[in-house]
């Protein structure tokens, strides 16, 4: 934690000869926590609360008859049982959205960071026309990105089948939603178009204070760019890049409006199911929320424990 | 002292920002107003209209109305929210295949004994009845109904000397000649995305989507009849080649989109649909026409009769002022002009018969279809939680795109139909 509190008793270390005072009052023990407490005490109403609520409906066979009595119907981990004996998990909804997360936060993190390289090399002029232009792509809502996406890829009158027929490669119109893998390629390119400029802004803002006496040595020893990067820039922003990853990670674990929007992505194409749309179809379609809550309670698992490898990966103990 | 106290003023005061959201909400009627929810994206004029009731109602009780639109697409969860939390208005438009959930929930008021007092129970429409009916209760006034025929494109048909196809053969052949004539158009859309459109195939070649078997529901998707009707409606696109690569991830409002752009030349679309057609591209206005949905052999195939009752629901606290809202909006003279303003035809059968004798070729074909070629889908709570898990779409998307054989996608929509609709709900 990094709050720190003015006085020195948080300090960590003990002081070398104990204060004549026995005890310190009450008050000021527990001074910081009365401070922190306006903030604990809305962070646990706004996020520990509903966090609780949706583990406890994950435990019940809780529908709209429920909501209006407002009855309890434990039925103990039935919902867990029953989303861990369902094929559909295993085969298409955990690769789907495990493999997409993995693609899309490589995706994000390595152009962002191609992109602040470029960004970093610029002069002043160009670095603030190049960093306008990427905003615009930051800017832009994730609803609307989409229905770009899906335009440019119309079977009909999309910008690519036009394309791909003019040149002669495509005789038939092909429909790229109706294809996991290309639905997910388009899926990918958007999340990519919509996710790096936060990757090029955090990173770059890390690459102005990487040390520029260390890198003219190490060109001067005969370092490559690429030996540059990975020897120096790297290790120096590592946390900066753990950031990154845990955010996108996060994001694109649980990507929803971008593949539910997408033709076929609302639960018509099977095949493209992601934990985020499966949740929302079996609760909100179904009235099932309490099925729906404990795919939820899977999902924020997941992230907890890849965010949990990260941090120890990423960052070692004696940086947290 | 004073020092002491702030951390738990402090607390205090979060304490009550935070409570402060739930105690919100309080109920500014005091019986003179009536809240009523309308579902949005029917009647593009509807808020005059609504106008107009209101000063009607006014008038007649000198109670205030209070209407709020909701889109169809929010509605559901706007309905579930707030039956959640108490905050569900006096009066709303349900769509029929919600009643029956809202009632098994708990939250609709049975009608029956005020529509027998009103004496009106003879004269509403049998469709709508029955999908407003639970439990041997009536939940859901009927208000409106649509029905979904075939529409072409007449001037297309005159120009090839055409006629719109009685028997599913000469939708072959009429398909033929136009995609020989127009390669730009779709000669008929089959879209991968619109459940609505699959059962007139199913129900014309004979076959059930679900029956009540005893105490359980078995899915007729997977008879031989079913699948010959599929067959025969994916083949449209997969054999014929008469929809497009694009329509196998349509939805009927795609469908309709294109048809008003003029890349269609025959599809199934809504009563209400013309309406709409027009006013996006008034080019189009007496280039197209409907025709009933055509049986296997000749004759009519059925169509799923839509619509939407209002129901009144169990928080509100005036049931006696609801009603009279309700009798007003179903019954006589603003029954009649809802249905002409929208293109839907009224619930109640008096007014009904007179729209039958409409000549209008954009109203004819939709009233015969309606009287000769109505039907349902299963009544059951349960339906719904099958239309919401998209079974019969991702089964016609499933063959469109070449994912599953006919019998294959069948026999999983089936098996899925069954686990879902004989789950304890």
């Amino acid at each position: 934690m990094a709050v720190t509190t003015p006085h020195k008793a948080a300090g960590g270390r003990r002081p070398p000869a104990a204060p004549p005072r026995r005890r310190t009052p009450l008050i000021v023990r527990t001074r910081p926590w009365l401070l922190l407490a306006p903030a604990l005490i809305v962070l646990a109403g706004l996020l520990l609360w509903p966090l609780v609520r949706v583990f406890l409906f994950s435990l019940q066979d809780y529908g709209l008859r429920e909501i209006v009595s407002g009855e309890p119907n434990w039925i103990g981990f039935g919902n867990y049982v029953e989303i861990f004996t369902d094929s559909q998990l295993w085969t298409v909804v955990l690769p789907n959205t495990v493999g997409f997360a993995i693609v899309a936060v490589l995706g994000t993190v390595i152009f962002g960071t191609l992109v602040a390289l470029l960004l970093a090399s610029l002069g002043r002029v160009w670095r603030l026309i190049v960093g306008s232009a990427i905003m615009v792509a930051w800017a832009m809502p994730a609803v609307t990105g989409t229905y770009v996406w899906i335009w440019i890829f119309d079977a009909d009158h999309g910008l690519v089948n036009s394309m791909l027929q003019g040149i002669g490669l495509m005789d038939q119109p092909f429909n790229w939603f109706t294809n996991p893998v290309t639905f997910y390629a388009i899926v990918v390119i958007n999340i990519i178009h919509h996710g790096f400029p936060f990757v090029a802004v955090t990173v770059l803002a890390g690459l102005l204070g990487v040390s520029q006496e260390m890198l003219e040595a190490a060109e001067m020893d005969g370092a490559g760019p690429v030996r540059r990067f990975f020897q120096i820039i790297f290790p120096s922003l590592r946390q900066v890049f753990a950031v990154v990853f845990i955010l996108s990670t996060i994001w694109d674990f649980k990507v929803f409006a971008q593949i539910y929007l997408m033709p076929g992505g609302s639960g018509s194409n099977r095949e493209v199911l992601n934990l985020g749309v499966w949740s929302y179809v079996e609760s909100f379609g179904q009235n099932r929320y309490g099925f729906g809550s404990a795919i939820a309670v899977l999902l924020t698992l997941l992230l907890l424990i890849v965010t949990a490898i990260y941090v120890r990966y990423l960052l070692k103990e004696d940086e947290l | 002292m004073k020092k002491r106290l702030v951390p738990f003023a402090i607390l205090a005061t979060a304490g009550l920002a935070l409570t402060g959201c739930s105690g919100g909400g309080s109920d500014s009627s005091d019986g003179d107003t009536l809240t009523v929810w309308i579902m949005q994206g029917t009647n593009p004029d509807s808020e005059a209209f609504f106008d107009e009731v209101g000063d009607a109602f006014k008038e007649k009780t000198g109670a205030t109305l209070d209407v709020e639109y909701v889109q169809w697409a929010d509605a559901h969860d706007r309905f579930v929210t707030s039956i959640a939390g108490g905050t569900t208005p006096d009066v709303a438009e349900t769509g029929t295949t919600w009643t029956a959930e809202f009632a098994d929930a708990g939250a609709l008021m049975p009608i029956g004994e005020k529509v027998d007092e009103a004496g009106l129970s003879d004269d509403l429409v049998d469709g709508l009845v029955e999908s407003g009916t639970y439990d041997g209760e009536l939940y859901g006034m009927p208000w409106y109904a649509g029905v979904r025929s075939l529409i072409y494109r007449s001037d297309v048909f005159d120009e090839l000397g055409l006629e719109a196809p009685t028997t599913w053969d000469e939708i072959v052949e009429v398909g033929n000649a136009i995609k020989e004539a127009k390669p730009d158009m779709i000669p008929f859309a089959v879209p991968g995305d619109a459940e609505f459109g699959v059962y007139p195939w199913v129900w014309g070649a004979g076959g059930e989507i679900s029956e009540l078997n005893g105490d359980t529901w078995e899915s007729g998707l997977a008879s031989p009849e079913s699948r010959e009707g599929i067959a025969f409606y994916t083949g449209l696109a997969t054999e014929h080649g008469f929809s497009s690569a694009g329509a196998t991830t349509w939805n009927e409002t795609d469908v309709l989109d294109n048809f008003t752009q003029g890349n269609v030349a025959m599809a199934l679309q809504g009563s209400w649909t013309p309406a709409t057609v027009v006013q996006d591209n008034p080019d189009l206005e007496g280039k197209f026409a409907a025709a009933p949905i055509p049986g296997q052999d000749g004759g009519i195939a059925p169509s799923v009769l839509g619509g939407s009752h209002l129901s009144i629901f169990n928080t509100t606290k005036n049931e006696d002022l609801a009603f009279q809202f309700v009798e007003m909006m179903t019954t006589g003279e603003f029954a009649e002009k809802w249905g002409e303003q929208t293109g839907y035809f009224p619930g109640q059968t008096s007014l009904l018969e007179k729209s039958m004798g409409s000549d209008d070729p954009l109203v004819k074909p939709f009233a015969t279809q309606m009287v000769d070629g109505g039907g349902s889908v299963p009544v059951t709570p349960t339906f719904g939680a099958v239309q919401a898990k998209k079974t019969v779409n991702a089964m016609i998307q499933a063959i469109l795109s070449g994912q599953k054989t006919v019998d294959q996608a069948t026999q999983d929509a089936a098996d899925e139909m069954d686990s879902i609709m004989n789950e304890e709900g």
